[in-house]
């Protein structure tokens, strides 16, 4: 990648100034470090530039600008990843497409909105929800994260247990091509004519392109909802009880699991109503029609204490089902109070493998003498290890890293992935071979090279190089601008 | 064939597993015989009849049970078939994890049937399902009236494993039912009709079966009022696992209506939606059901016994003897019925019959031309299939022809044109099969 000079770099900023507006081009050390990472503050790196564009054209000609000066350029949305999938590369162009958060349309008969990328997940639901509709993919940033992250990771949520994640969700695209290209993918219609692009492109992680308008379905919300936690003393009984629901021939909307440590912290935060000295607790949502839920809403009972739950209740307000929501979907928050930092694990199990995983998990992390809460979607299996660490105390990233990786091995050999929502990113792109062969990347890579064939957009990420985190180790922590000007504190 | 190349396919999988000569004719396709049929019982056999054929230039077919063979153009060259039945094994089910992974070649009904032992359900109900393997059902993207509700293959393959153009045994996504890890390889090779590699095995969620299962018919004396209904549906609480709309021609072609002989008016469209769950929810959508249809115009609700699903998605070639042509419109589900006037009307205006069936909730359907009385003019055919395929443009959609003579596809282009996106179609194929030996010139943008 080229080194620009001072004079050069001015030159570059006059010029993106005319591609998308003075106000809309950051290029001072200051700002630059704003965005050298993502929620994944592991890794670190400095871009050139950072823009703003306000639409396809203005991304389209910053592309094409970055092409002519052969820069690597990468899509920003919130920056609430956490596989560093959106971590500048050394130098370039971050597109942030934040001043691009508009809903475009809604067609409520046809059950579609059209919405820029930098919309926030949760906004569109406010603005479908007067009218009985929804967006269903809810990752927990969902207050923070944009519908185009989710585009670039596939983001799941609580409820992809039923409704599924965010590829099942998107019809089409617009997408400015790694070189400047307007094209559509899909459409508006449940059919696309060829190849499935929009599903190639949706989970892609930035690399085969900036979404720049994306067509989504929204759902009716359902008749009625039922919320029911479930306590156990033991986390064994709980990933039982996610067994004996699936055998009972139910799929509920939802299915979470919240251990010890994760209760505790997050009713020293939130207050939630989760019973402190429990070992674990599920989450347990029904939706669907009003009649008939009682009925299922028995089965799940049932199972659950067939399984060794102490207490079952159900919210009895939406209210109540709130602050239960609450104290699940803060959880990552609340471990803030427990730890001054966290790296978050995302790795998927065959569902009958939870309870072995699980002890593994508690096995490798406190091997390497740290602390680990668990809070994740227990119904498809995707694990949410959290492990808890001081980046000020040397050495202890490192012990972080390794035993993620020894995690992320375990869910390999039970026939499960590395990523079930968050995306390979920078952060697990050594890892890919312990779920891929030599062949599998080879035909990825190709498969790349027919979106991507410069390899500017978005460099660095998904396949495994010699330069990520598993020679080089992790960037050693160093307090972010924020922190030394006394903006902000570790705690 | 050369014979030597001959000797090297009965050696890689065995003499009685290739067919040539007269045995072929299974496998005539609009009148092309394929130079060998190869019947490979491995994984390793696919990659070893594939790397041959890559090495001496011979172009392959994948065929699954052959059900969709005549869609699209017919294969540049002659080539080899390369058939999947003897790979028909359920390799793993795991109850407890809702997924499975079972050999290309194994037909729907077979897997299905296993399934519903253990009381799960692949939620895909494509047409011929005793015929239809799980491979092609993929490869084709086939669905039935189901897909309302579960949706398609891209909403459940969750894992599968291809023999690429020059031989190489791939793996895209794995065996658990979220997975973001590497790009979304199972997407790219549905509905991709064999023409980026050899689906050799697949990995699917599956659903528990419902306690209760049924098919309700309402008819209408106007397709607009049926119309009508079907947006009151999707508006309503209902959460019906089908939403099927057809005019009357295809309502005979799915037998709805023999009970209606002697019938004062003649129905002219039926709306057929299905429920499934606990036999109350099942019951009280009936009655919603009826209850919301009726101010518009909907009568004699009825059940359908359960032999009716499988008829529903054929229902418009099945209302003709031998259809002239059949093609698969998507559009905006509000359109649907507008468009099934207009085109019924297109039709009848150059003298011809047709019949229309839509999936109607997702806005996909299916027109069939009769060939009655007499061997129709392909002129006229692609005219009325060209204008078809404009209203769908116009109804926000697209329109693929899914059959019809030579004489008529050498006029009217099967796949409809997919823009400026054909482009990165003919990359990919190009970086995924750069001999171009995996049925060429079969798909979109003469891929």
């Amino acid at each position: 990648m080229p080194n620009l000079t001072d004079s050069r770099k001015l030159e570059l900023r006059r010029e993106l100034e005319t591609l998308v507006g003075r106000g809309a081009v950051l290029s001072d050390p200051d700002e630059l470090m704003v965005y050298e990472s993502d929620g994944l503050t592991l890794f670190r790196a400095l871009a050139d530039f950072i823009v703003f564009p306000t639409s396809a054209q203005q991304v389209s000609a910053v592309v094409k600008l970055a092409n002519r000066e052969n820069l690597p350029f990468v899509a920003r949305g919130a920056g609430t990843g956490l596989s560093g999938g959106c971590l500048p590369a050394e130098g370039g162009v971050v597109i942030s497409l934040m001043r691009m958060n508009k809903v475009l349309e809604v067609d409520y008969e046809n059950q579609i909105a059209v919405v820029e990328p930098g919309l926030v997940n949760l906004h569109l639901s406010w603005k479908v929800g007067p009218r009985g509709y929804y967006y269903a993919p809810d990752p927990s940033s969902q207050q923070a994260c944009t519908i185009g992250g989710n585009i670039a990771n596939n983001s799941g949520g609580p409820h992809t247990l039923k409704y599924g994640v965010t590829t099942n969700h998107v019809l089409g695209l617009e997408v400015v091509m790694p070189d400047g290209e307007i094209v559509w993918l899909g459409g508006k219609t449940r059919e696309a004519c060829g190849y499935d692009l929009a599903g190639v492109f949706v989970g892609s992680e930035g690399t085969f392109g900036i979404a720049t308008r994306i067509v989504v379905r929204i759902l009716k919300k359902p008749q009625a909802v039922k919320t029911v936690l479930a306590v156990f003393d033991a986390i064994d009984q709980a990933s039982a009880a996610v067994s004996a629901i699936i055998a009972r021939g139910l799929v509920p909307a939802a299915m979470e699991m919240i251990d010890h440590l994760t209760i505790q912290a997050v009713e020293d935060a939130f207050n939630c109503g989760y019973p402190r000295d429990a070992d674990a607790a599920l989450l347990i949502e029904l939706d669907g029609l009003a009649v008939g839920m009682d009925v299922q809403a028995e089965h799940i009972v049932a199972a659950c204490r067939e399984s060794g739950a102490r207490e079952v209740r159900t919210a009895r307000t939406e209210a109540e089902r709130q602050l239960l929501w609450k104290g699940r979907k803060s959880a990552f928050g609340a471990y803030g109070r427990v730890s001054p930092a966290y790296m978050v694990m995302d790795g998927v199990i065959p569902r009958t493998k939870l309870p072995y995983v699980l002890r593994r998990v508690n096995e490798i992390v406190a091997a390497a003498g740290l602390r680990v809460g668990n809070v994740f979607h227990a119904g498809d299996g995707n694990l949410h290890p959290n492990i808890l660490y001081d980046p000020r105390k040397p050495g202890e990233e490192a012990r972080v890293v390794a035993a993620g990786a020894e995690i992320m091995k375990v869910c390999a050999d039970v026939g499960g992935s590395i990523s079930g929502e968050h995306g390979i990113g920078l952060e697990k792109a050594d890892f890919m071979p312990f779920i891929f062969s030599v062949a599998d990347l080879s035909l990825m890579q190709r498969l790349k090279n027919a979106f991507n064939p410069r390899g500017l957009c978005n460099p660095g990420k998904v396949f495994p190089t010699k330069k990520s985190c598993v020679e080089v180790g992790p960037v050693a922590y160093r307090p972010h601008a924020i922190e030394e000007k006394g903006l902000a504190q570790r705690f | 064939m050369p014979d030597a190349l001959l000797e090297k396919l009965r050696t890689a999988v065995g003499p009685l597993n290739v067919l040539t000569g007269i045995e072929l004719s299974p496998y005539v396709v609009e009148g092309r015989t394929p130079e060998a049929a190869v019947f490979p019982g491995s994984i390793e056999e696919v990659a070893a009849v594939m790397a041959l054929a890559c090495e001496v230039g011979r172009s392959v077919t994948p065929w699954g049970g052959g059900t969709a063979a005549s869609v699209g153009m017919p294969t540049a060259g002659a080539g080899l078939i390369m058939g999947l039945r003897r790979m028909a094994r359920l390799l793993d089910h795991e109850p407890g994890d809702l997924t499975a992974t079972v050999e290309a070649g194994m037909t729907v009904e077979a897997f299905q049937t296993a399934l519903r032992s253990c009381g799960q359900w692949l939620s895909l109900d494509p047409a011929d399902a005793n015929r239809a393997s799980v491979g092609g059902v993929i490869a084709t993207n086939a669905y039935g009236p189901r897909r309302h509700l579960y949706g398609t293959a891209r909403d459940l393959l969750i894992g599968v494993t291809v023999v690429t153009a020059d031989g190489s045994i791939v793996k895209g996504g794995g065996k658990v039912v979220k997975n973001v890890a590497g790009y979304d390889l199972p997407k790219l090779f549905i509905g991709s009709y064999g023409t980026l590699g050899v689906i050799v095995e697949a990995t699917v969620k599956l659903r528990p079966l419902a306690e209760h299962e049924e098919l309700v018919c309402v008819r209408f004396d106007r397709l607009k009022d049926a119309g009508a209904a079907v947006k009151a549906v999707a508006s309503s609480d209902l959460i019906p696992n089908a939403v099927e709309l057809l005019d009357a021609t295809a309502a005979t072609g799915a037998r709805l209506v023999a009970g209606a002989t002697g019938s004062s008016t003649s129905p002219s469209a039926a709306l057929v939606v299905g429920f499934d769950g606990v036999r109350e929810q099942v019951e009280w959508q009936r009655a919603e059901l009826a209850r919301l249809t009726g101010p518009l115009g909907g009568r004699d609700v009825r059940q359908l016994d359960a032999g009716a699903w499988p008829r529903l998605g054929p229902a418009a070639p099945a209302a003709f003897a031998t259809p002239a042509a059949v093609m698969t419109l998507a559009v905006l589900p509000t359109q649907v019925a507008e468009i099934m006037e207009q085109g019924a009307g297109i039709a009848r205006g150059r003298g011809l019959q047709s019949a229309w069936a839509a999936h109607a909730g997702v806005g996909v359907m299916r027109s069939a031309l009769g060939s009655d009385p007499a061997p129709q003019d392909p002129g006229a055919i692609a005219a009325v299939l060209t204008e078809w395929r404009e209203i769908a443009h116009a109804g926000g959609g697209h329109a693929n022809l899914e059959s019809a003579p030579l004489a008529v596809k050498s006029q009217v282009p099967v796949w409809d044109d997919p823009g400026a996106a054909g482009r990165i179609m003919e990359r990919i194929k190009a970086q995924l099969d750069p001999r171009n030996i995996l049925n060429p010139g079969r798909f979109v943008a003469g891929i």
